[in-house]
């Protein structure tokens, strides 16, 4: 079986918008990220477990707003006792399984309901504050947020501060409304789909 | 725009959230005779007042958590905020 990417239908790659005589660095990339596993993790009402205690790969899970990662793997927060696990590694599964108690934990398998793009450039912030009402010039690197972009419900990860990497994740349902979303914000600057 | 500290996210946009009406409603207790007459103003029955009034708002869009907020209806101006679960004197 073949699994189709969210964005498959709208993601045209190539150069767009206002990019002439611009170099790469001053527009904005815009990419899909694909084929990553995602898990939600919640930490049961009665447990009265130490979330300290436990790890995904060597990573803690993060406090409030936070993100821990490595190159493979990051745990963003996204609310309280509730994170996403997002991994390429397909070990996953059989980590999740092995390090979280399931009389603990509430654990769901979202791989396949979420569209992910991740957009990067010095204009990032700029395309992003057209439709979010969060003041990104608090917001730094290894920082999550919950919020909405244009009315879609969306989950942000600051990846990277230099260059600015942001990926940006929504419902799949949502995915080519965001992405339009995002593509028109980010004419203005010129951006490369790739 | 309003913006309402959520206990959880910090300050945040009211459109990431929803209104979830009265906060002062008690439900009435488990296993316990009930009248027709009780259980309809647990229902419907709403004071609207002008002024100070607490409410709960859901972040929807954010943290997903019920929340109280301590509001004036009238100037719409935040006092407080306060998790769900906190105990708020009005």
């Amino acid at each position: 079986m073949t699994s189709i990417s969210p964005l498959n239908n709208v993601h045209d790659l190539g150069s767009f918008g206002n990019f002439e005589g611009k170099n790469s660095n001053e527009i904005i990339t815009i990419k899909e990220l694909k084929n990553f596993k995602i898990f939600q993790v919640v930490k049961y009402k009665t447990s009265k477990t130490n979330i300290k205690e436990y790890k995904i790969f060597d990573l803690n899970f993060p406090d409030d707003l936070k993100v821990s990662g490595n190159n493979d793997t990051r745990i963003l927060w996204i609310g309280p006792n509730n994170w996403f696990l997002f991994s390429s590694s397909e070990k996953l599964s059989e980590e999740t399984r092995k390090n979280l108690p399931n009389n603990e934990f509430a654990i769901t398998d979202l791989s396949h309901s979420k569209a992910i793009i991740e957009l990067s450039g010095k204009n990032l912030k700029e395309v992003l504050k057209k439709g979010c009402p969060i003041n990104f010039n608090e917001l730094n690197k290894n920082q999550s947020i919950n919020s909405i972009f244009n009315g879609i419900a969306i989950t942000l990860d600051f990846v990277n501060d230099q260059p600015a990497t942001v990926r940006v994740m929504s419902l799949r349902s949502f995915g080519e409304s965001l992405y339009h979303s995002v593509t028109d914000a980010s004419l203005e600057f010129g951006y490369k789909a790739i | 725009m309003l913006y309402i500290k959520c206990p959880y996210c910090g300050y945040r946009s009211q459109n990431e959230f929803a209104y979830g009406g009265d906060a002062t409603i008690k439900r009435p207790e488990l296993n316990k005779e009930v009248t027709d007459k009780e259980w309809d103003n647990f229902v419907y029955l709403r004071k609207s007042p002008r002024g100070k009034h607490l409410e709960l708002w859901h972040h929807v869009s954010g943290c997903r958590q019920w929340i109280k907020v301590l509001r004036d209806t009238n100037t719409h101006e935040i006092f407080n905020t306060y998790k769900s679960e906190d105990k708020v004197e009005t």
